[in-house]
């Protein structure tokens, strides 16, 4: 690793300032886990490095009926994959963060450092899409908030600007009839990074389903929406040949590319497997 | 470089330490304090060799700056035994076979302590996941399994 | 065995207290006043020449003590490329530093200039006429031109009449075979027995199938290490985290050209090692040169990364295989021919394709081998070096005639295995095997016979051989004043062998276990040992232990007898003493006793010496049957049950054996879904964990391991070779199970999802 200067800023004005003053040679350190090992392949060789850890109001988890769910970006993965509320309400997020490497791992990485390192695989990515997340943002200059949607700019790459930092993902509340789940193909049982991510998420009415949300993870260069496959449920019962089109409109919305994991094709053919299975467990929770 | 002077706790020995930001909690562990009971596999995170308990949480120490653990308390494989008993994770792996080369054994014992602290009445199933941040290359498992679970319920019964 | 009293016993190994609270010393815990730190400066690309390597800018960052190239290497040994990199990672310099991340950023800044080659990563296409080359003197005839060849060249030399027709006519031949000249050949072997061609003739069936089995990593949890200290004498001290301390001493002097007695080689506790610990040029050379430069301890640690880019693991192959059966299911004949992939420097487990044969009869057998070179880090032994690969070939191939002859996997093995006396193909005659008992063993402890299963589930078996080997080591034994014993040697116990050895040093001298304590000494204190590899501890070790308690034994009975006035014949051990076996009145001196009458009399101490060399070993079966269960859609294979069968001779710890079996079978079970090092034209593309995945907890049930025991004549109270077998049968009985599962055949590992699906897709390999 090469030698860098270390900060603890205990507000975020401060840090923002850091990161503002060292424009470009300065990183923001959450948990680590993604940026020590680019440190130590010195495929990142920042100068500063400003550690968030001190700053206390990242760190919460809230929640009420009214307003919904507030998480502060530096709560740790386990601690979300733990939370009663995340598992009973939020579940795709709770499978989402339990997913993620190993407990270990999850006693260091930050839900916050999951999303803003902007990795099309993260599997916190899919369920937060599938939740209607919002991404709050805050810097020396105030504060503004992004829908997750629009977080995502490419692999790496985030609206994030010079200064910016993330402080809290929001979600609206959820009532008893919705449901969601997170399923990941992988090789290993645990610590394997996602070859395809799904979520689902859907609202059940009288027998039909509404307000579904689908989200992909690694099959596209950010994490996205399979929203025409939404747009052919909503309103709609979930029968097997409904359930089929989905799958295969999510697919035919992928764009998933072939690397050393797996080919495009299996990929394509996963987020089919995995969007018509996640659907179904997401209908069926949401049925209560 | 500038160094950071770092104070923790180390298995109840305070250390006042000044190291680069660049070093990692393991290699402060290992060259600075010198327990190299924490064991270094692969450096990413992978492996769990390197697991020590940080204020009551198990983590992998090649992913954690040295000076991100000022203040706080640390416990390695070295600082479970007493003077004059083994402690009934440790005492379980040698009563079940649970080591071979024993390279990872640090690891997996301390992170079987942290997690029996959380889950005592962990089934095999929660165990067997619950572990699966440390690589035994050796084993095969089956041992290392038998091993956590009956020292849980040595634990449960003590 | 309830004749004995501490062997067969699962008593709790030597070392237990020490691996358990962290205080055991591996290599990269040795650290030493004033101690530098090397790196290496590593090849950027697969294949090319190095033009120029400019050090100036890393002499210049504070802190570097040293930087050495091949120029440093006074013997010309090449330790580092200097002229062409013939694979990605290859280590062209290093660097000592007084702190590692100096040196990394040092050697970070060495620039080399250079002239890229094309390179080439695959077996089959390294082996055309149009392939890179990485080495010359490189061609050899396929089988085909090979059998017409030898009958041309004693032809040629037979001067007792003319043959020049017969010569035209096979030079003739010669031009009409296609594709049968190799490159980039490193070895070859070949064996033969009866005549497949008539087997083939006579079979009811035969097929016919390519197997492909990728390279794969031992992943000792260890990365490689070393700590070398050179003295102003000249004199070389390495720490060495290794399986063969002396075959480092011998290395090392070969390599750098040094006496044998100016080097000592201190063994550290090791963290596994597989068959891939015995190299000598990864880190102790470089650590050995930087610190005859520098006069300054240095320590060569290895990263992950580097050991799947430099390590040298186990090879690659791709197997053609052939065998053909009459349809009651008795076996005839067997064709085999096997590329290896050697990587950049000869020595892959080529050998072992012999080991096509399995344990059956085979009237008919050919086995034709090659290594070849391609653009990858050399490779070493892993665990039964090429027996894996070849058994899943053999065993694959088995099963599919079973399967098309409808004949029970179980049943058809059983009926073609050989049996103590026969024949083996190509071989001498099987000495006292239990092939037959091992297989049953297995099947038994799975009920295989009332065997259910649900949808996509299935069942596999398959077998896999293996002989250990055996090597030279020395011991001595004392006894104590107060009656214990110590042993001193100087083999490496990776898998509990010290325990083992304690064991049988107890039991000779009546001693109980406890009171048998043993260390280890280095290569300038401990008399030879032979590498822990190929399963020789036991048996060598064990039977130089038991030489060494006889020996220990009879000069206790000789002072005994001295010391009672009675006759030798008249006395044994017993209970840490030694007795009259009959007597009125009976007398008994302890052995403590016995070793301060020596002390303070001309015996002097009580040493008991073994010498070992070597004796004949017996081959050893693991059997495995698996039941699988596969998601059709996604391709995840999930394992719900694992048993593994091995005849091991006898059990001298019980727990350490069964240790071996589950330990084995799971790096077979991950060879088969997940193992690979993956190449593209740049190199190996997955030198990590996050991409080269080796199984957890989480993957597996737990393994039954099932012991059977058919005494080995010459091994140490019956006992053989243990490590090995287990990986043996395990790519097989995967592929197997998936098979019975769901119908596919895999024949190209590792069968991860996406495989899976496209098989059932039709689209398999
Ligand atoms: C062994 C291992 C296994 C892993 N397995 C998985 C897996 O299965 N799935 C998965 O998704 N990930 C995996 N990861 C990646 C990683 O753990 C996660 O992405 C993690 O959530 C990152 O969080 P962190 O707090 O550690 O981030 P850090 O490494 O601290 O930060 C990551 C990046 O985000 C920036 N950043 C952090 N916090 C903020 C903030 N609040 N505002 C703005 N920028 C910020 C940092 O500057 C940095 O660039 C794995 C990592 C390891 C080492
Ligand atoms: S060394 Fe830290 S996880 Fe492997
Ligand atoms: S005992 Fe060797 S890696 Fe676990």
């Amino acid at each position: 690793m090469r030698n860098f200067e270390f900060f603890e800023p205990t507000t975020i004005e401060d840090a923002s300032a850091l990161l503002t003053k060292y424009n470009g040679k300065a990183k923001l350190l959450a948990g680590g886990t993604d940026l020590i090992i680019e440190m130590k392949a010195r495929t990142a060789t920042p100068e500063y490095v400003i550690s968030l850890e001190k700053i206390p109001e990242l760190a919460d988890i809230t929640y009420d009926e009214e307003s919904g769910l507030r998480i502060g970006a530096l709560t740790k993965l386990r601690t979300l994959e733990k939370d009663s509320i995340i598992r009973e309400r939020y579940t795709a997020l709770a499978e989402g963060a339990g997913e993620v490497g190993g407990v270990q791992i999850r006693h260091l990485a930050t839900i916050g450092g999951n999303i803003s390192h902007g990795s099309p695989a993260a599997d916190t990515a899919a369920p937060l899409l599938v939740l209607g997340a919002q991404v709050r943002i805050a810097s020396a200059d105030g504060e503004r908030t992004v829908p997750i949607e629009l977080f995502f700019l490419g692999p790496g790459q985030t609206v994030l600007e010079t200064g910016e930092i993330v402080t809290a993902f929001e979600c609206p509340p959820r009532s008893a009839n919705e449901g969601s789940q997170y399923i990941k193909q992988k090789i290993r049982e645990v610590m394997d990074l996602a070859f395809v991510g799904v979520a689902s998420s859907a609202k059940s009415d009288n027998g039909t389903v509404s307000e579904v949300k689908i989200g992909l993870a690694a099959v596209a260069p950010t994490p996205l929406r399979a929203t025409d496959a939404e747009a052919m449920i909503n309103g709609n019962s979930l029968t097997p040949e409904l359930l089929e089109q989905a799958a295969a409109a999510a697919s035919a919305q992928s764009s998933p590319i072939s690397d050393l994991r797996c080919s495009a094709e299996h990929r394509r053919e996963m987020v089919g497997v995995l969007t018509r299975r996640t659907l179904q467990a997401a209908a069926a929770l949401a049925q209560g | 470089m500038k160094k950071h002077p770092v104070s923790l706790t180390v298995n109840t020995d305070t250390y006042d330490l000044l190291i680069e930001p660049r070093k990692t909690l393991l290699a402060t562990l290992r060259d600075t304090i010198g327990l190299t009971g924490t064991k270094e596999g692969c450096s990413t995170g992978d492996c769990g060799a390197c697991t020590v308990i940080v204020d009551g949480k198990a983590v992998t120490s090649c992913m954690m700056l040295g000076v991100s653990a000022n203040g706080k308390e640390i416990t390695t494989v070295e600082g479970l035994a007493s003077r004059d008993q083994l402690h009934p994770i440790q005492q379980a792996f040698i009563d079940k076979g649970g080591y071979q080369c024993g390279f990872c054994t640090p690891g997996f014992i301390v992170a079987s302590k942290a997690y029996l602290d959380e889950n005592p009445n962990a089934t095999e199933a929660e165990i067997r996941h619950a572990l699966g941040n440390n690589i035994c290359r050796c084993t095969g498992y089956t041992k290392i399994i038998e091993a956590v679970m009956s020292a849980a319920e040595a634990m449960r019964n003590a | 065995m309830s004749e004995y009293a501490v062997l067969g016993k699962r008593v709790p190994r030597v070392d237990a207290l020490e691996k358990v609270t962290g205080a055991a010393q591996y290599g990269g815990d040795v650290h030493l006043p004033g101690m530098l730190h090397g790196k290496f400066v590593r090849s950027k690309h697969p294949h090319a020449k190095i033009l120029n390597i400019d050090t100036s800018e890393a002499e210049k960052l504070p802190g570097v003590r040293a930087i050495i190239t091949q120029d440093d290497v006074e013997s010309g040994r090449r330790v580092f490329a200097s002229d062409k990199v013939l694979y990605l990672g290859e280590p062209i310099a290093a660097v000592a530093a007084t702190d590692p991340d100096i040196a990394e950023e040092a050697a970070d800044l060495i620039q080399i200039d250079y002239e890229v080659l094309p390179a080439v990563q695959d077996v089959m296409e390294a082996i055309q006429p149009d392939a890179p080359r990485l080495h010359s003197d490189d061609t050899k005839d396929g089988p085909a031109r090979r059998a017409i060849s030898t009958v041309l060249r004693k032809l040629e030399r037979d001067n007792s009449q003319d043959h020049s027709a017969e010569i035209a006519e096979l030079n003739a031949q010669l031009e009409t075979i296609e594709g049968e000249v190799y490159y980039n050949i490193s070895a070859e072997t070949h064996s033969a027995s009866g005549d497949v061609e008539q087997g083939f003739a006579e079979s009811d069936l035969v097929v016919e199938d390519t197997y492909v089995i990728p390279r794969v990593h031992q992943t000792y949890m260890e990365p490689h290490v070393s700590v070398a200290d050179v003295e102003s004498t000249g004199k070389v001290t390495v720490w060495a985290s290794t399986q063969g301390p002396f075959a480092i001493r011998s290395g090392i002097a070969g390599t750098l050209g040094i006496p044998l007695n100016q080097i000592n080689v201190i063994p550290t506790t090791m963290g596994g090692g597989f068959g891939g610990r015995f190299g000598v040029v990864l880190t102790h050379v470089p650590a050995v040169l930087l610190s005859q430069k520098t006069g300054r301890p240095v320590k060569i640690q290895m990263t992950r990364e580097e050991e799947f880019t430099d390590g040298r693991p186990a090879p690659g192959c791709v197997i053609k295989l052939k065998t053909g059966v009459k349809n009651d299911g008795t076996i005839l004949a067997r064709e085999g021919l096997a590329f290896w992939d050697s990587g950049s420097i000869s020595g892959a487990s080529i050998g072992s394709t012999i080991r096509l044969r399995g344990v059956y009869k085979f009237p008919h057998l050919k086995v034709d081998a090659y290594g070849v070179y391609t653009n990858k880090s050399g490779t070493a032994a892993y665990r039964a070096p090429g027996t894996p690969q070849v058994a899943f070939a053999g065993e694959s191939q088995l099963d599919e005639i079973a399967r098309k002859l409808n004949l029970d996997p179980v049943e058809f093995r059983l009926k073609n295995m050989r049996v103590t006396g026969d024949p083996v193909p190509a071989g001498p005659k099987e000495p006292k095997v239990g092939y037959k008992e091992t297989l049953q063993a297995v099947a038994d402890a799975v009920d295989w016979k009332n065997r259910t299963k649900g949808p996509n589930q299935g069942w596999g078996v398959a077998i896999g051989d293996w002989t250990n080997g055996c090597g030279p080591g020395g011991m001595f034994v004392s006894i104590h004043e107060d009656g214990s014993a110590r042993i001193f040697h100087g083999s490496i116990d990776i898998t509990g062998t010290d325990t083992a050895l304690a064991q049988i040093v107890a039991e000779i001298l009546t001693l109980p276990y406890e009171d048998v304590t043993i260390s280890r000494g280095d290569t300038d204190s401990a008399p030879y040992a032979t590498g822990s590899g190929g399963s020789v501890v036991t048996f060598t070790m064990g039977n130089t232990a038991k030489l060494a308690a006889e020996d220990t034994q009879r000069r206790l009975l000789e002072l005994a007898s001295e010391r009672l006035n009675t006759e030798v014949e008249s006395l044994e051990l017993k209970d840490g003493r030694v007795s009259t076996i009959v007597g009125d009145p009976p007398k008994s001196i302890g052995f403590g006793e016995l070793a301060a009458y020596s002390l303070s009399t001309t015996g002097g101490p009580i040493v008991g010496k073994g010498s070992f060399a070597r004796k004949p070993s017996t081959p050893a079966l693991a059997a495995q049957i698996a039941k699988v269960e596969i998601d059709p859609e996604t391709g995840r294979i999930k394992v719900l049950k694992m048993a593994s069968s091995q005849d091991v001779g006898f059990a001298i710890n019980p727990m350490a054996v069964e240790g071996q079996i589950e330990g084995g079978t799971v790096q077979g079970y991950a060879w088969a879904t997940m193992e690979e090092m993956q190449y593209d034209k740049k190199g190996n593309v997955n030198p990590g964990f996050v991409d080269y995945r080796v199984p957890t907890s989480a993957d597996l049930p737990t393994v039954e391991s099932v012991i059977v025991e058919v005494e080995a004549p010459d091994g140490p109270f019956g006992a053989k070779g243990v490590g090995e077998p287990p990986i043996t049968p395990t790519l097989a009985t995967m592929a197997n199970a998936v098979t019975d599962a769901v119908g596919i055949r895999i024949t190209e590992l590792p069968m991860k999802p996406e495989k899976v699906v496209a098989a059932l897709h039709g689209n398999g390999k």
